[in-house]
């Protein structure tokens, strides 16, 4: 009896024990697994869905969207390429998963390779980069293009009268190939006109000529940009070469100093990236930096007059006698807050 | 915070009791104290060891680089010195002078300290040592693993077995060597308990090299505790304890700015339910948790814990020399414990001998006859990512039981002491994944080592030694699935011995070792931790290992003995169109514990 009192005691010890080993046990995660998936790795390729367009014809500039889908066997790097048939723009969209849908291959009327895309009609093939036999093809017809945010200064569409002058201070621009040109010299970032410059430096300074490009063009003397912070203001822009060396971009921006509303040389400000653009690659190329890398006051942020654009000779390596040099520029645009996004 | 309470409940337990203290001999051994009374005493090792080793097969086919034959040794004395000032205290140095075969007037001459450490009594109360030391706790928390690629270690490569454990610091005990300090002290109690141990630890495991590498150090330490008889009726009474390790990486050291916390705790326990002269009933097992934390000073990189536990119930047929357990485990897929599942074999390790063969200088697969002969494939360090392994050799356990990711059952059984005419073991795991690699199929393992000694002296009463042994492990792995999904490995090891011995201390050895594999598997690709980074292609196996070992051994007396053997490996593969190979081996092994 005595024995069987003190047992409740004695035996705490295991009840206690069990507790605590107990104690060490939690959920677990049970859902995932170790390391890649095996079927998306070594498994046999299948189609399990065909490529779906969402609409035949879309309207960007209302804000339509065109969402592609398709399923597959196994997850696997997909490509969604769109190729405009006029103005022979790309729009890649990539992505690894068994699923191509709304949520990973939505289009919105960016472009991945410029040109623009224009109102025309576009090609969309869905590859497979593991399966090289693969391909499904589709069509969508753009109704109207995207309209991308931000102040546009000029894309060089209608014609600009006096808001665009050429300046051709020696002689050294080949004027038949300066000036807002249509795509029979360059074919344009953007519609159907751009901006070229083209000549060749005789003289003993780099200087080969500029073109001014007024704010008038928006309707207004200077920009009225959305803030007048010049951390928060990008100016973008298309720079365009067809390869050949030796051919430098400085883009500067005017205030008006003496606030006449009129540009005077000599008396209004100048402002330009501290870097200079060496166009030498070949085709266009986005090209963005904020106000503050121009160097502009945010005092002098309301009285942007005009953009000059400056053709430059690397004379370092100018050959003798000079070769000629060029670039072309399209889509001249302020956006607020980060770079112009395709 | 639920760390902490674990580490509050931990130190409860610690503290709790305490009452008259016993006494614990802290000073040298029994068989040292029993020497001639020196306080300074002088023993060792010396050991010549001489080898000729040669290869051939389609692998040596339009090579003319690789040497054929390669003849090399060592002769090593190492001293041991062994001091004690005063019965309290005790310290010991071990200096090893080593020489390659070959090497003369300094070349090829080594010497250095191999072994550093003091210990003694605090006020007759508190035992500690400094220095060097050796350390296993449970086989979750802190134990090394034994290496794997055998059944039943023939007699005939037990000298090289002594060897690389000697080299490597190996004991018995699964312990692993470590650098720091220890604490020990033991308490009586009036009731319940018994008695009950209390040890601690804290080491450093890595040195910083002041750049990327932290200095690394562990810590610890274990509870054993053991209670009266708590029913005489049924003889209940229990042993339990509660274990700790903690790895971590000192931030502040260097310029180091990233490393680790492994915490690893559990409670294990062995509780007599029932117990009668003939008979006993045992539940007995450990269950525990880890926590992993990979972090820079100010955020955290990588974070995991998960828990294992393991349970059985064991009889004990004391007249029939029988034990059997039965036990179920489960040890969770992020379950991470450094201490635990660090390997002895490191098949990144360069081999000593034919580490690279054929025209193309390929590197060596590590093979039955490199883990059977080479010091040098062996590590006793603290990893902090799964180690590779060979499926061929270890799938079902590749770390020891402390593997994660394992469910099922586990029973083993005993049979008989080493001095009966027969004493015999038997292993069986089945087990299965508890979370898919690479996919939401499961493998499922099946580990079945059988082994036996047969004492043939004991049996006819003869006074000179004539024993067999016999071991075999088959072991197979599947997974069910789409094609690419399907594992099929399957393989069996062979481990046949014969010690003979023909006049007094004088033997004849001989043994055979042979596995083939056959099937397929994916390795999973380990970088850091546990993580699984990739499952490369599949590894596929058709392949057969043999290994023929014949010689003789002379023993001077205990601990002093000569053998000289000839051994013979093969290694012939199909399926994946590499070359075969062969390694025949002569040597000379001279081993003196004085």
């Amino acid at each position: 009896m005595k024995k069987h009192a003190f047992l409740p005691n004695r035996l705490f010890i295991f009840p206690a024990f069990c507790a605590a080993v107990l104690f060490t046990h939690c959920s677990r995660d049970m859902d995932s697994i170790d390391g890649p998936n095996l079927i998306d790795r070594f498994g046999p390729f299948a189609v399990v869905s065909e490529l779906e367009i969402s609409r035949d014809t879309v309207d960007f500039g209302a804000g339509e969207t065109v969402a592609f889908n398709a399923q597959f066997n196994k997850s696997v790097d997909w490509v969604v390429s769109i190729t405009g048939a006029e103005s022979g723009a790309v729009k890649r969209i990539e992505g690894f998963s068994s699923l191509v849908n709304s949520e990973n291959a939505t289009w919105i009327g960016g472009t991945t390779d410029l040109p623009f895309f224009r109102i025309e009609r576009c090609t969309v093939e869905l590859t497979v980069t593991e399966e090289d036999a693969f391909i499904n093809t589709g069509e969508v017809e753009i109704a109207s293009t995207r309209v991308y945010p931000g102040l546009l200064l000029t894309d060089f569409e209608a014609n600009p009268g006096t808001n665009i002058r050429v300046r051709n201070f020696q002689f050294e621009f080949n004027l038949a190939e300066t000036g807002r040109l249509n795509s029979s010299v360059i074919p344009p970032a953007q519609g159907e006109f751009s901006l070229v410059l083209t000549g060749s430096d005789n003289a003993q300074d780099p200087f080969v000529g500029l073109v001014e490009v007024y704010s008038l063009l928006t309707g207004s003397t200077y920009l009225q940009l959305p803030s007048l912070v010049p951390q928060n203001i990008f100016f973008n822009c298309f720079l365009y070469s067809d390869g050949r060396p030796n051919a430098i971009a400085i883009i500067q921006l005017v205030i008006d100093s003496n606030n006449n509303g009129t540009f005077e040389d000599g008396t209004d400000a100048t402002y330009q990236p501290a870097d200079i653009v060496a166009v030498t690659w070949t085709g266009w190329k986005p090209y963005s930096l904020t106000l503050a890398n121009f160097g502009i006051p945010e005092a002098d942020m309301g009285r942007i007059l005009l953009a000059r654009v400056l053709l430059i000779n690397d004379r370092v390596n100018n050959p003798i006698p000079p070769d000629e040099i060029q670039y072309g520029i399209d889509f001249i645009t302020f956006t607020q807050g980060q770079p112009l996004t395709l | 915070m639920q760390k902490i309470f674990h580490l509050l409940v931990f130190t409860a337990i610690l503290l709790a009791g305490i009452v008259p203290v016993r006494a614990q001999d802290g000073g040298s051994k029994e068989s040292e104290k029993a020497d001639d009374g020196q306080r300074v005493r002088f023993n060792g090792l010396g050991r010549a060891y001489l080898l000729n080793t040669e290869i051939d097969g389609n692998v040596l086919d339009g090579d003319t680089a690789t040497t054929r034959e390669i003849t090399d040794g060592s002769f090593l004395l190492d001293l041991k010195i062994n001091a004690t000032p005063n019965d309290k205290t005790e310290v010991q140095a071990i200096l090893r002078l080593r020489n390659e075969f070959g090497g003369f007037f300094g070349a090829g001459q080594t010497v250095e300290v191999r072994e550093l450490w003091a210990r003694g009594i605090i006020a007759d109360r508190l035992k500690y040592r400094v220095g060097d030391m050796d350390l296993a706790m449970t086989e979750y928390t802190f134990f090394l693993p034994p290496e794997e690629g055998s059944a039943n270690l023939a007699a005939a490569f037990l000298p090289q077995q002594d060897v690389i454990y000697y080299e490597n610091f190996y004991t018995d005990e699964n312990t692993r060597r470590i650098q720091g300090g220890q604490l020990d002290f033991g308490l009586n109690f009036t009731d319940v308990l018994d008695e009950a141990d209390f040890s601690g630890f804290f080491a450093r495991t890595r040195g910083t090299d002041f750049f990327t590498t932290p200095s690394r150090y562990v810590t610890g330490g274990h509870t054993k505790f053991s209670t009266k008889t708590l029913i005489d009726t049924i003889g209940l009474r229990g042993d339990f304890g509660f274990n700790i390790v903690h790895t971590f990486d000192d931030l502040k050291s260097g310029d180091a700015n990233s490393g680790i916390r492994n915490t690893v705790w559990s409670a294990d326990y062995d509780f007599t339910v029932f117990e009668r002269p003939r008979y006993a009933i045992h539940i007995q097992g450990e269950a525990g948790r880890s926590d992993l934390i990979s972090k820079t000073d100010s955020s955290t990189l990588y974070e995991s814990d998960d828990w294992f536990t393991d349970i059985g119930i064991g009889l004990d047929l004391k007249q029939q020399k029988l034990k059997l357990l039965l036990s179920y485990v489960n040890i969770g897929p992020d379950f991470f414990s450094m201490g635990a599942q660090s390997r002895r074999v490191d098949y990144q390790a360069e081999k000593t001998y034919y580490d690279r063969v054929g025209n193309d200088a390929g590197v060596r697969q590590t093979s039955l006859f490199d883990i059977t002969r080479d010091p040098a494939v062996y590590t006793f360090r603290m990893s902090d990512r799964l180690m590779n392994y060979d499926p061929r050799y270890s799938n079902t356990l590749p770390y020891g039981r402390a593997t994660a990711n394992r469910q099922g059952l586990r029973f083993t059984a005993q049979y008989g002491k080493n001095t009966d005419v027969i004493n015999a073991d038997l292993a069986v795991h089945a087990l299965g994944e508890i979370r898919g690699q690479g996919t939401a199929e499961l493998k499922r393992f099946i580990l079945i080592r059988p082994s036996a000694n047969l004492n043939i002296h004991q049996l006819l009463d003869w006074k000179k030694t004539l024993r067999f042994t016999v071991g075999y492990q088959f072991e197979q792995t599947t997974r069910d699935g789409v094609q690419v999904e399907q594992v099929d490995l399957t393989s069996n090891l062979i481990d046949l011995g014969m010690e003979a011995e023909l006049f007094p201390r004088f033997e004849i050895l001989a043994g055979f070792k042979y596995l083939n594999s056959k099937g397929s598997d994916y390795i999973p690709q380990i970088v850091q931790f546990n993580i699984v980074r990739d499952l490369p292609s599949r590894s596929t196996y058709d392949d057969q290992e043999t290994l023929l070992a014949a010689g003789v051994k002379y023993q001077f007396k205990k601990g002093v003995y000569l053998t000289l053997q000839y051994q013979a490996y093969n290694f012939e593969r199909s399926g994946d169109g590499l070359p075969d190979y062969g390694l025949n081996q002569i040597f000379a092994l001279y081993t003196m514990y004085f």
